[in-house]
């Protein structure tokens, strides 16, 4: 089945390229995301086996691949409104289509990859479309956000090679010669410590490009900046989760090893300082979408402070990055919306949206809520579940600053928020608001909301799947 | 004679530190291309003739004579300057160069692992941070792409190390190259070129936090 | 003794040779091969005239640049039999001793009081500082490989055999001549024939010396040549036979020249802040040689 899901995915992705028809397009998207649900709910049954060597339905994948699935709909239904009211080329339509679908299938395959080389192929090809998509405008600045993201992942790439190339020597030593991550863990203790301690730092290094942390967060920001709304939101939801994925993985393999504790000192640097840069670009960042990729980043970095913390902290971190991806993604679907009525992503020629947007307003403000973390929102719960596992686990420097920085992150991003929301815009021209229907605004209010259930009442079946991907790790 | 080439590679890189002219920049990743081939050659014995044909063709026709054929090429189109324009004086990149080398050699000399080729290492190593200290310290976008490409050649280096006994990986290697080659080569050094009439990073500086 | 006798024999002939090829390569016939002796017999003649600003200094130095060469010269070996003065450790004596002479040249450069003098010997200090490390760099390495100290024992037991250990000989022979070339202010570093005052290194350090002086300086430049000729062929006459080593040592000390010339006729000297990087340049060469040393030994897998 997941051969035939990805021949199936590229084909379409190939027609939609070469396609000009738009009724044609529309069909092709509904077909391919039938094929993506079928997909998942093939993955959901066939839980815990492995397809053609290399693919493995296990409960990160799966629980991922659902994320990625329920994210897809409301990302192809906005594209297409999206394009069709600019009135584009047929030819950027259909470049802009095929690329968005060959991302989100290489997503889905690096989610279930249990190789590492697979997954750094699909992490090219992820590279490779989403540059794509970041061109769509095809100006001066638009062209710089590509060039930055192009280059920036194509070094991290290398070094994430380097890294891989790293694993295999320390595999040597132990006679081996699979580099799949199940042949890594079961032999995790005859691993060769200082090549091992080599390719993870490459490794982490090399896929902070696409989890957005320090040192490489900087080619999302601006690809995050450029690249039309719906595209932005898979960018900061489902590929920062295929960054996560392949860390977390890779993570796995050393948790069971005497490096561990170095494992956990890397991550907290890396995490703490994401969180920083996060808070000090919040502070003066006036571009609404840039305030939002700086918000994923604080968001991968409280995620990876799960990570390094244990005990609790994973299976908050996986939450948190489910959470996440709802949250951060109807942000984005609803910064369309704000685009269309003031015309400016600078936040200070916005305000008063409350006015021409009543729908669209509330989003906004319920997904300040969330991305927040303040209660109801689900990422409250995993936020302090996180916060929790840091005091456990007596980081409580660690804890401290912190809770410092997100309380200064709360403050920009309601600052900049309420200033859209209540306060009068400076100079703007409201004869010629478009009337936004209220219906557009509808599936950001049900990935909220679906945020806050998953959150606070979690089905059962959820809650064990999470469970279950973070038996890998030492309690 | 492998470690020859090598210690010849890793002149080259130092000759790199210190080089005025894109020409140079040029010949220097040629004659590397070159060095790479002999190296294949010479050290991946074991693996079967017709991925060893493979390997050879691409270092040979890819690294030695296409890419410097395509950068030359571009450098004409886009009427780009002569001059490999630097933020430090050339003196201090050799300084810097060279504390990379010698890093290297003491980093590799803490290896207590029999299996592995230390030279190969510290190849890799050095052309790794060499080429990340040419991207950072040079104004043209096309010594970014330098940069860069020197880069891919250390880690072809460090993946012939492990080349005898999983080739795929090396395969791998192969395809990273000519993907992020073709990619950043190919399609956005054009549109640059068409787009920005001085091909400075100072003109990818619009994007900001405004 | 036997290679004292050679080298003062190749430091009559070395200049000549030199200047001979540059002129057949510009299509003149050139002067005479003996000329540069004959222009240091007269020199030798005449009288000196001093400044009234200089001191003892000014005076003592030319002498005791010449002495120093021309102990160093006793230091070298030649093929099986050791040079007159042999020692463990003596190849940092050697260095030393080179850098004595060049120190009193560059205090007699300051002594003149003129300022343009003092510019060439700042110059020449530096482009000194950054080839000593490249010259220790090597002989360190050669003294590594063989286990031993002194230049006699270094040489006669560096066995080339394998290809690595003939690319580094070969290698520390390039590194060894460009070293020449910047003792001896030659091409590429400084022009001998310029008198231009942004230009000038060594030439504008004698530039007050006459007579006597001038005749002694000039011919410790043309020992220190044969000087470094020697060391160069002795890193192929490991344990040859007298004769052997005979032919090696006058074809190096030959090639050597014609070479020099032949750079000096095709090659513009570096711009002057390129030569400070070109130096150094050639230290980083030598630590790689230092490299290729140890992967030789086998202390480096």
């Amino acid at each position: 089945m997941t051969g035939l899901f990805l021949t199936g995915a590229y084909t379409i992705g190939g027609l939609l390229f070469v396609n000009r028809n738009k009724r044609i397009n529309s069909l092709l998207l509904i077909a391919y995301e039938i094929l993506l649900w079928g997909f998942t709910i093939f993955a959901c049954f066939n839980y815990k086996h492995t397809e053609l060597d290399y693919f493995a339905f296990d409960s990160l994948g799966i629980l991922l691949l659902i994320t990625l699935s329920i994210i897809s709909i409301p990302a192809l239904i906005h594209s297409h409104l999206y394009i069709s009211r600019q009135g584009e080329k047929p030819q950027s339509r259909s470049i802009y289509f095929a690329a968005m679908v060959v991302l989100l299938t290489s997503i889905s395959a690096a989610y279930l990859a249990n190789h590492i080389a697979v997954v750094w192929i699909f992490a090219e090809l992820t590279t490779l479309s989403a540059s794509a998509l970041i061109y769509h405008h095809r100006n001066k600045l638009a062209l710089e956000g590509t060039w930055k993201y192009v280059f920036i992942c194509a070094i991290s790439i290398s070094l994430v090679f380097v890294g891989i190339l790293f694993l295999s020597l320390s595999l040597n030593q132990a006679g081996n010669k699979d580099l799949s991550f199940a042949n890594l863990m079961a032999h995790s203790q005859e691993l060769n410590p200082f090549w091992l301690r080599l390719a993870f730092l490459f490794i982490f290094t090399g896929f902070t490009a696409k989890i957005g942390l320090v040192p490489m967060y900087t080619a999302g920001i601006d690809a995050k900046d450029k690249a039309p709304g719906p595209a932005a939101a898979i960018l900061s939801s489902v590929l920062m989760n295929m960054g996560f994925v392949a860390i977390f993985r890779t993570y796995a393999i050393l948790a069971h090893t005497s490096l561990y504790h170095w494992a956990n000192t890397i991550i907290f640097v890396a995490a703490i300082l994401s969180i920083f840069v996060a808070t000090v670009y919040m502070m003066k960042v006036m571009n609404i979408k840039r305030m939002f990729a700086y918000s994923s980043i604080e968001h991968m970095g409280i995620v990876m402070l799960g990570v390094a913390a244990g005990g609790i902290g994973f299976y908050a971190a996986i939450l948190h990055v489910i959470l996440h991806s709802f949250v951060k993604s109807s942000l984005f679907f609803q910064y369309n919306q704000v685009y269309r009525v003031f015309q400016d992503k600078n936040i200070y020629h916005l305000g008063n949206y409350f006015k021409y947007n009543p729908t669209g307003a509330v989003v906004l403000l319920f997904g300040f809520i969330s991305a927040t973390a303040m209660p109801p929102s689900g990422l409250f719960v995993s936020e302090f579940l996180i916060f929790r596992s840091l005091f456990e686990g007596q980081h409580l420097v660690m804890l401290l600053v912190a809770l410092l920085l997100l309380t200064i992150i709360i403050w920009a991003f309601g600052k900049n928020i309420l200033k859209i929301l209540f306060t009068p815009a400076v100079g703007f021209d409201d004869s010629h608001v478009p009337h936004i229907r209220p219906l557009e605004s509808l599936s950001q209010l049900v990935l909220l909301f679906g945020a806050v259930w998953l959150g606070l009442n979690p089905p059962a079946a959820f809650v064990h799947l999470i469970q279950d991907a973070v038996s890998i790790l030492p309690m | 004679m492998t470690n020859i080439l090598l210690i010849l590679f890793i002149i080259s890189l130092l000759y790199l530190s210190i080089a005025n002219r894109l020409v140079t920049y040029i010949r220097v990743l040629a004659l590397q291309g070159f060095i790479l081939f002999g190296v294949t050659f010479l050290a991946l014995e074991e693996i079967n003739t017709l991925n060893l044909v493979l390997i050879l063709l691409e270092t040979v026709v890819f690294k030695a004579v296409a890419v410097p054929v395509f950068l030359s090429r571009l450098i004409k189109r886009n009427h780009i300057t002569r001059e490999a324009e630097p933020y430090l004086p050339n003196f201090v990149s050799l300084i810097i160069t060279t504390v990379i080398v010698v890093v290297t050699v003491l980093l590799a000399n803490s290896i207590k692992d029999t299996h592995v080729d230390k030279i190969f290492f510290i190849v890799a190593l050095s052309s790794l941070f060499a080429g990340l200290y040419i991207i950072a310290s040079r104004k043209k976008i096309i010594t970014h792409v330098m940069g860069y490409l020197i880069i891919e050649n250390g880690v072809f280096v460090l993946s012939l190390a492990v080349g005898n006994e999983m080739p795929m990986l090396v395969n791998l290697g192969v395809m990273l190259d000519i993907f992020a080659s073709v990619l950043i080569l190919g399609i956005f050094l054009n549109k640059i070129g068409d787009v920005f009439k001085d091909v400075n990073v100072d003109q990818l500086s619009n994007l900001k936090d405004y | 003794m036997l290679s004292f006798v050679l080298i003062a024999l190749a430091s009559l002939f070395f200049t000549g040779v030199i200047i001979r090829t540059k002129s057949i390569t510009a299509g003149r016939k050139g002067p005479g091969i003996m000329q540069p002796v004959k222009d240091v017999i007269r020199l030798m003649k005449k009288g000196a005239v001093y400044s009234q600003t200089t001191s003892i200094v000014f005076r003592l130095a030319p002498v005791v640049y010449f002495c120093t060469v021309a102990m160093a010269a006793l230091l070298i070996p030649f093929g099986s039999s050791r040079g007159v003065i042999s020692f463990n450790g003596d190849f940092i004596f050697f260095a030393y001793l080179l850098g004595l002479g060049k120190f009193f040249n560059i205090i007699a450069a300051m002594d003149t009081g003129s300022s343009f003098e003092g510019m060439g010997a700042s110059r020449e200090a530096l482009y000194s500082l950054f080839a000593e490390p490249a010259f220790f760099i090597i002989l360190g390495s050669l003294a590594l490989l063989t286990g031993n100290t002194s230049f006699y024992d270094i040489f006669s037991a560096l066995h080339l055999g394998s290809y690595i250990t003939y690319a580094l000989a070969v290698l520390a022979a390039l590194v060894l001549a460009m070293i020449a070339m910047i003792e001896n202010s030659r091409l590429p570093i400084d022009d001998p024939k310029t008198h231009l005052e942004l230009t000038m290194v060594h030439e504008v350090m004698i530039l007050d010396n006459s007579g006597f002086d001038l005749g002694l300086i000039l011919y410790a430049g043309y020992l220190k040549f044969a000087i470094f000729g020697a060391i160069i062929a002795n890193l192929f006459t490991g344990g040859m036979s007298l004769l052997w080593a005979l032919v090696v040592f006058v074809g190096t000390q030959f090639s050597f020249a014609v070479v020099i010339g032949l750079i000096e006729s095709f090659m513009a000297r570096f711009r002057m802040n390129h030569n400070a990087q070109f130096i150094f340049a050639l230290s980083s060469v030598s630590f790689l040689i230092f490299l290729g040393v140890l992967l030789v030994l086998g202390k480096f897998i």
